[in-house]
């Protein structure tokens, strides 16, 4: 019973790990991008998110509706006046313009909102149980966990069933023809940015109930995100999701059963252990390069 | 190669002259001016541990209604913070540029045992007043060299006796388990369980730490919930306590938390909603809600820093570190030195201040506060169990 | 003025014509002088300046020449600030290390090399990962590292932390500021020297050939394996070096020292520097270091400003500002035309 409540926290803080990482999936398979400033962006929506309920008094669904508008066009804004500029810029360029984006939104968040950690007014309990099969499930949890799946789905349909979609796989498989053949790849990247925070938005809101609103509420879960995102090969999102399940069920195994002092640290040692056998993670593709 | 090398040298020279116009500054007895009381501390107001940042400005809005109220025998009182962003390299850093440049009297607190520890050398061998670092009492414990040091801070190990104590012989719980911090807080906080308990013949069911950067507690509750604690004591950072609590009050049947004073904040039955209800808390000053005095206190630095509500306990505690110094500079009188604020500290004998209470220094005692109370929070509210309980004076 | 280089003695000097070599004996003349103008904390600002200095070279060899990234160098750090006070501890009774000037340049020298065995392991991977796969495993490395260094006590002290005995030279204590701002920076400098013959050495080519194309550089005969390795191991020696230094200029050690955000900072000296130049990483080392200690009175302000700074340098100048420098000086050089 011990080993399945382990497996159950373990989907779920692993289905949050998915979400963050498919938005940083997303934005690597289209443009070529490792966003490090992908957890902080979500931190701040979420900040956002935190005011319109408590100081505007907005209700619950009209405050994620403004959130999610709020970090779609933050993305995009980012990528109009930082990213585009230093488009040139190596891999490395972009982890450290992406790396001070997440700087500078850290540090405002704690001038405009305090360091303190708050609490966001959340319409499901963490203290209404439902006893299954001798497991306790509660409420937030089941929640969080509908809205992950739901999340996934109309990912998978934006990219798989819409033209949007189909421009960009164009784009990422080749941005030059895609260019070429009229698909204007500007816009597509800006888009692909403003779903990628939406995305972390999404995560931000699914984890501020368990991990509460602070500047570095999403230190770790980006990182376990990213981690998922590798895991699971870096241009597929089946990947990401399957990656974040992984990560999230053995770490809360290796928990229980082993250490809770190297529980994070395992989930990076496996990392390491897969990438030595797949380079490309478990369900990416192998990677090809013209000379 | 060449184009390189000289360009070295050009942008080295720039910063060298950069630096060359930072001058010394000259200073007879350090931070008292005819003027002036210069103090200062090293508080993280950026990165993982701002939230504490609060001490410093809860210390820093209170100094500020001294000076409305005229200050200190005619002097007023500068109070100069500088970041550390819970860096001990920059701790240092912060702490010589203190004493060095800005040439304080003394330093008001000190948050984090390793900025502690890496700069408690200096501090001690430059003889400066350090009041109340809020760190464990262990690196004070038979340490010589601790004449400037003043501390009304309780001692984590001894509150964490005190706590075991009450949830066997009060509560009569047999089977205490305790989640802590991975940190020197924290061990101190595991180590007073296990020792408690070994004077009652006993052994926790359960010592289950967590790292300051987890995001999701749920393992060390399932952890808890398997050993079949029905008491837990709780050493962790506000976040973390209420991440534990929530987590906790998922298990069938319920354990009783009994949390450390650090967790005392009206914030924490806003973080974990009902699952903090019950829970045991101790504190080292009256609650506002319970004594006027207090309640003045918190009154006075909110009107001046309002972001101050959401930290309001540990913008207290912040005016705790400061209020001895205080008191110690009132005795000593206008014509103050650091030997005569010594002799002034080790007058304080049984004193009551604003907030805090029954404080005592004296000739080879630093150690002012040796006594919690522990109350139950209910719906928010903390309501006192006990009244004072005395641990023994240890340096 | 540009002059005619003639003999091949000439193309090889690092140091060129009467002007480099006035600029560079004043440059050294201030260097030694600067600890006896300034006050000691200014001093002690400016050991963790060469200690930067040392490991932005480093990752400077590793990023800019062979275009391999590490997001964990501050693990390399911590080992060799651990390495180093244990042998530390281990031979300051020993009669044969204090013959030899005792432990201090040793230790350096031990911090150094312990950090480049590590080195060669994370570098084993790197001849298969690229670009975001190696990121991660330099990244879980770092992290692995804090980890390990806080629940081991009996390596790092745990976080109570462990205290550094101070550097001695025979009887000769070096506790203070000054002694340890020669010690820095004759390191700083001998180090950098090594750096630029390095990179203009058979392996400086091996390693550009590498980042520039590495299957161009296989064909052409460039042993990846081995200088892929090579460039972990020379990286993590700097890196190891400055972390024996950062033990005797903070004299305690504690494992939250060495977290995520320092390998952050660390590339972000390199590239605001610009990237793959010896000079560009001193100078990204000292600004941001500078800027960092020089910002503790800008309290919560520092991380928006820092941050700011390093979106500024890659949006307005992807070489680096000493890129910037290069393009400036070329415009005063042709500036009539």
């Amino acid at each position: 019973m011990f080993f399945w409540q382990l497996v159950l926290s373990g989907l779920s803080i692993g289905s949050l790990y998915a979400v963050v990482g498919l938005g940083i999936v997303l934005l690597y398979r289209t443009s070529r991008v490792l966003n490090f400033a992908h957890g902080d962006l979500a931190m701040v929506t979420t900040m956002i998110a935190y005011s319109l309920l408590t100081s505007a008094g907005v209700v619950f669904a009209g405050s994620v509706a403004l959130t999610l508008l709020a970090a779609f066009a933050l993305g995009s804004l980012f990528y109009f006046i930082v990213i585009r500029p230093v488009k040139e810029a190596t891999l490395l360029g972009q982890i450290i313009t992406t790396a001070g984006f997440a700087l500078v939104l850290g540090g405002a968040a704690v001038v405009i909102w305090g360091a303190g950690t708050k609490a966001l007014p959340f319409p499901l309990s963490r203290f209404r149980f439902y006893d299954v099969f001798g497991l306790r499930i509660d409420q937030l949890t089941i929640g969080s966990f509908i809205v992950s799946v739901i999340t996934m789905l109309l990912l998978y349909l934006l990219v798989q069933k819409t033209k949007f979609g189909l421009a960009m796989r164009a784009v990422s498989q080749n941005d030059a023809a895609a260019r070429v053949l009229g698909i204007p790849v500007r816009r597509v990247y800006a888009v692909t940015w403003g779903v990628s925070a939406v995305l972390g938005a999404i995560g931000g809101l699914l984890l501020a109930p368990v991990t509460f609103v602070s500047p570095t509420m999403m230190f770790d879960p980006f990182l376990k995100g990213f981690a998922a995102a590798v895991l699971g090969g870096l241009d597929s999102l089946p990947g990401v999701i399957i990656g974040g399940v992984i990560l999230g069920v053995v770490e809360n195994v290796f928990g229980g059963y082993v250490s809770t002092a190297f529980k994070s640290t395992v989930a990076f040692v496996m990392i390491i252990a897969v990438l030595l056998v797949r380079p490309e993670g478990l369900l990416g593709r192998k990677f090809q390069r013209r000379v | 190669m060449r184009l390189k090398v000289r360009a070295y040298v050009g942008w080295l020279l720039v910063t060298v002259m950069a630096l060359g116009v930072a001058l010394p500054a000259a200073a007879q007895e350090r931070g008292i001016t005819p003027t002036e009381i210069i103090l200062g501390t090293s508080a993280p107001l950026s990165g993982p541990a701002a939230p504490w940042g609060a001490t410093a400005r809860g210390a820093e809005a209170y100094i500020q209604y001294i000076n409305e109220q005229g200050g200190i025998h005619g002097r007023t009182i500068r109070f100069v913070i500088l970041d550390d962003a819970y860096q001990p390299p920059r701790a240092v850093q912060n702490v010589r540029a203190l004493v060095e440049g800005t040439g304080v009297f003394a330093l008001v607190g000190m948050i984090g045992s390793a900025n502690a520890a890496a700069t408690r050398d200096y501090i001690f061998r430059n003889e400066v007043v350090w009041m109340t670092p809020a760190v464990e009492s262990d690196p004070w414990i038979g340490n010589p060299n601790i004449r400037y040091l003043f501390v009304t801070y309780p001692n984590y190990y001894q509150e964490a006796k005190v706590l075991t104590r009450y949830a066997v012989e009060e509560l009569g719980l047999r089977r205490i388990a305790v989640i802590y911090q991975n940190d020197q807080y924290g061990d101190n906080g595991r180590r007073g369980v296990i020792d408690a308990l070994a004077e009652m013949g006993m052994e926790p069911v359960a010592a289950v730490p967590y790292e300051l950067t987890d995001a999701d507690l749920s393992v060390q509750a399932l952890l808890i919930g398997q050993a079949q604690a029905d008491a837990v004591i709780l050493y962790a950072t506000p976040t973390h306590g209420a991440m534990a609590a929530a987590a906790l009050a998922q298990l069938n049947p319920k354990p009783q938390i009994l949390s450390s004073f650090t967790l005392a904040d009206p914030i924490m039955a806003a973080l974990a909603g009902e699952a903090w209800n019950g829970v045991i808390v101790p504190s080292y000053f009256p609650y506002p809600d319970h004594d006027e005095k207090v309640a003045r206190v918190l009154e006075i630095i909110l009107e001046r820093n309002p972001d101050l509500a959401q930290m309001s306990f540990n913008a207290l505690a912040g005016v705790t570190f400061l209020e001895p110094l205080l008191e110690g500079l009132r005795r000593a009188g206008p014509d103050v030195t650091k030997e005569s604020f010594v002799a002034a500290m080790e007058s304080i004998q049984d004193w009551d201040g604003e907030l805090l209470r029954g404080i005592s220094f004296g000739p080879g005692r630093r150690q002012g506060l040796n006594r919690i109370f522990l109350a139950r929070m209910v719906n928010g509210k903390p309501e006192p169990l006990t009244d004072w309980i005395v641990y023994p004076v240890e340096f | 003025m540009t002059q005619l280089i003639q003999r091949y003695e000439e193309e090889m000097a690092l140091v060129r014509g009467g002007a480099a070599w006035t600029g560079l004996v004043l440059l050294l003349g201030a260097l030694a002088a600067l600890p006896w103008l300034l006050p000691g904390y200014y001093v002690y600002i400016l050991n963790f300046v060469g200690i930067n200095v040392i490991v932005a070279i480093g990752l400077n060899l590793l990023v800019g020449y062979t275009g391999q990234i590490s997001l964990g160098h501050v693990g390399f750090v911590a080992i060799g600030a651990y390495a180093a006070t244990h042998f530390i501890r281990a031979t300051e009774a020993s009669g044969v290390v204090a013959a030899l000037g005792g432990p201090f340049w040793m230790a350096v020298f031990i911090g150094g090399a312990a950090a480049a065995v590590f080195g060669v392991l994370v570098g084993l991977p790197a001849i298969r990962l690229e670009g975001p796969y190696l990121t991660i495993v330099t990244l879980g490395f770092g992290l692995a590292v804090q980890q390990i260094l806080i629940n081991w006590p009996a390596v790092s002290g745990g976080r109570i932390g462990m205290f550094v005995p101070q550097p001695a030279l025979g009887s000769f204590v070096l506790g203070s500021d000054r002694s340890l701002y020669y010690l820095v920076w004759t390191v700083v400098i001998g180090m950098s020297l090594v750096a630029f013959n390095l990179t203009r050495s058979h392996v400086g080519r091996a390693f550009i050939a590498i980042r520039d194309s590495d299957i161009a550089a296989e064909v052409t005969g460039v042993n990846l394996k081995y200088y892929k390795t090579l460039a972990f191991a020379v990286s993590a020696f700097y890196a190891g070096a400055a972390g024996a230094l950062l033990a005797y200029v903070m004299q305690y050690l504690e494992p939250t020292m060495f977290n995520l955000y320092e390998s952050i900072y660390y590339l972000a000296m390199v590239v605001v520097g610009g990237l793959g130049t010896i000079p560009g990483a001193m100078f990204g080392a000292v600004l941001l270091t500078l800027l960092q200690y020089g910002l503790s009175h800008a309290q919560e302000y520092l991380p928006v400003i820092y941050g700011g700074i390093v979106i500024l340098v890659m949006a307005l100048e992807p070489m680096g500002l000493y890129g910037r420098w290069l393009k400036i000086k070329l415009w005063m050089k042709t500036w009539p035309m």
